[in-house]
């Protein structure tokens, strides 16, 4: 093969995969009644702008013993109710390469969610 | 007790990024738990002390003092480069008993609520349907604080209904750090509670119409708004239809309101004689760039009977443009401004309610006007004209935006009742609310900037004679030589400002005021003439 021809393959293998690393699978559940817990010192130019959201990225093994996973919301300043409001999951294709590296033993996720705010 | 966090801070922005302003200290009150005071009024009241501390507090720094809730104003109206005070945790409600209502008194007990000044739309309207009950109107989403909405005037469509202000009763205001500085007013000529609910919650009682009326839309400037008496009303669906219809017929019906005579009729919307009924809200949708379309967007909503079921309207409700969307969209306004009359067409779908066509939404106030999400930096530049002079508004203001622009936005028009408010932008009859609602864009070259397309619109509008006024809370010219003097009449401004001194010492008058109060020239007590040489 010609090296041009050569060098475009690798110059479109390597969009493909950088374009599908950015490819994910996200899902939001917000509730319909409530209000979002505020952060009045938010600096967020995103969905999440003025709520105070917690979010982290974390690696839950997946295997016979543990089929389900829990997540426990505690009340803390973060989540003054102890109440969910929205929740976000996302599932990038990073993370599906990597359950398929550890051969679905683990799979690693990014979850953010917002509690209700308190009523008085 | 109530506490409260200062923050250090540089600067502050509002919701929709129309900043950023200058700031020094941002104060956040979170309330007492209800576990250690249990009394409502007990928990109000120390509320209440917190937030004369810290007008005391700035008083002695010799520094100013403004209030805010949910920054959804799109401009500095909120804004003070001293100390800002966050107020969405203070969101208590008070039921009212049949013993709180004033003997004299029109209003029904089952309709009056009262609520502190932190209870956004979204919350006052969840309190509210667990009795049965619904606001009158609200803005087109639920996100801002009941004081937020009332001091800005904060509107709907509703033709016949009018404004949030509108169903306001009664104010619960501290004006100062003293004892004396708490104060609740209520009209002299429409009294809604006794003197043994006021003295509750204030150290003075005022029932003044003037003072009242004033106090309604006054911008943050008033001091400390704490609580409203609210008017609610028995809960009801809203039956919403988007149509397209022509243009002719659009504006027919926007100059005239006669809905009854008109050929725009929905086969289920009629009264027993065949005639269209009135409807509750109606709303036109404009793309200026779109001269060879014969039609118009029309959203129109009736009002019906609470009764269930009715279908789950979240479906159905229409989802905005995605963010990432405007961004793209923003960018390549920026880079190729000529673009945007293709773009703005390309996106009609998604900016306008096309989906909706031929669906009918069912659902309450709150569930049509939901949640509407952060979708990036917005500007919106909104003018109130009779509704008799809405098509020459319209076409005044979308020639200038074709001709000097183009600007990355769309026009609605909508439609609301007078307000009795003495300085609120709804003032007409029936005010024409003309806005133009975009995504916030950076000149290049010879580009018209937002400044200057907003100094255009106000001298285009008195170049033709039209009377308007703006809404306090968007964007607009608010230096502009003259203005307030020309969209209100000499004995309006003159009314508010002695409102404002009546209620406000000197010191605190200079304490509530912000560069919003200066550029409008509503900071003084004195009323200063329009200047009669001004460029028109």
């Amino acid at each position: 093969m010609k090296q041009p021809a050569l060098k475009t393959i690798k110059i479109v293998c390597l969009a493909i995969v950088a374009l599908s690393l950015y490819s994910c699978y996200s899902v939001r559940f917000v509730s319909v009644e409530g209000e979002e817990q505020p952060d009045p010192l938010s600096m967020r130019s995103d969905y999440y702008r003025d709520k105070m959201v917690v979010e982290f990225d974390t690696v839950v093994p997946v295997n016979i013993e543990t089929g389900e996973i829990e997540f426990k919301i505690l009340k803390n300043d973060s989540c003054k109710t102890g109440k969910l409001h929205t929740i976000e999951v996302k599932y990038p294709l990073a993370a599906r390469i990597f359950g398929a590296i550890t051969f679905r033993k683990k799979c690693r996720i990014k979850v953010k969610y917002v509690c209700q705010k308190e009523t008085n | 007790m109530a506490t409260t966090v200062a923050h250090a801070k540089s600067e502050w922005d509002t919701l929709h990024n129309n900043g950023p302003f200058p700031l020094k200290t941002l104060y956040i009150t979170e309330l007492e738990g209800e576990a250690n005071i249990r009394d409502k009024f007990d928990r109000y009241n120390d509320a209440a002390q917190e937030i004369q501390r810290l007008i005391a507090e700035t008083k002695a720094a010799g520094q100013g003092f403004r209030a805010y809730g949910s920054r959804w104003s799109m401009n500095h109206v909120a804004s003070h480069h001293d100390r800002m005070h966050y107020n969405g945790f203070m969101n208590m409600n008070i039921p009212v008993f049949d013993t709180d209502m004033h003997s004299g008194t029109s209003y029904l007990k089952e309709n009056i609520y009262f609520f502190e000044c932190g209870n956004t739309i979204k919350r006052i309207s969840e309190v509210l349907s667990a009795h049965g009950k619904s606001l009158k109107a609200t803005g087109a989403s639920n996100g801002q604080t009941i004081v937020g909405c009332i001091s800005t005037g904060v509107h709907g469509s509703a033709l016949d209904v009018g404004s949030v202000q509108d169903y306001v009763v009664g104010l619960n205001i501290i004006t100062g750090p003293n004892p004396n500085d708490i104060v609740y007013i209520e009209r002299a000529s429409k009294p809604a509670l006794n003197d043994t609910f006021a003295n509750k919650i204030a150290s003075r009682i005022i029932r003044d119409d003037e003072i009242f009326e004033a106090a309604m839309v006054s911008m943050g400037s008033f001091g400390f708004i704490h609580g409203v008496v609210l008017e609610a009303e028995t809960r009801f669906l809203l039956k919403r239809y988007v149509r397209k219809i022509p243009i002719k017929l659009a504006l027919e019906l926007s100059t005239t309101m006669d809905f009854a005579n008109s050929s725009f009729k929905i086969d289920t919307e009629v009264d027993s004689n065949g005639k269209p009924n009135r409807p509750y809200h109606y709303k036109v949708f404009i793309n200026p760039y779109s001269k060879k379309e014969k039609d118009y967007v029309v959203e129109v909503m009736y009002k019906k009977p609470y009764s269930t079921p009715y279908p789950d309207p979240f479906p159905l409700i229409t989802q905005s443009i995605y963010r990432d969307l405007i961004y793209v969209f923003v960018k390549v306004a920026e880079k190729f401004p000529k673009s945007i009359p293709w773009l703005i067409k390309r996106l009609r779908k998604t900016i306008m309610p096309l989906k909706d066509l031929e669906k009918v939404i069912t659902g309450t106030l709150p569930e049509i006007f939901w949640d509407a999400p952060y979708q990036g930096p917005a500007f919106a530049c909104s003018f109130g004209v009779d509704h008799k002079d809405s098509a020459k508004a319209l076409k005044v203001l979308s020639d200038l935006t074709v001709d000097e622009g183009p600007v990355p936005g769309i026009f609605a028009m909508r439609f609301v009742k007078q307000s009795k408010g003495t300085l609120a932008f709804t003032k007409f009859p029936i005010t024409c609310m003309i806005e133009i609602d975009g995504v916030i864009w950076e000149a290049k070259g010879k580009n018209i900037s937002l400044e200057q397309y907003c100094t255009r619109m106000i001298e285009v509008l008195k170049k033709n004679n039209i009377p308007f006024t703006l809404h306090w809370g968007k964007n607009a010219d608010w230096q502009f030589p003259g203005l307030v003097e020309h969209m209100y009449d000499k004995e309006a401004i003159k009314s508010w400002k002695k409102a404002r001194a009546s209620l406000l010492s000197p010191e605190m008058i200079q304490l509530f005021n912000n560069k919003f109060m200066a550029d409008t020239g509503l900071d003084s007590v004195t009323v200063v003439p329009e200047d009669p040489d001004l460029p028109t």
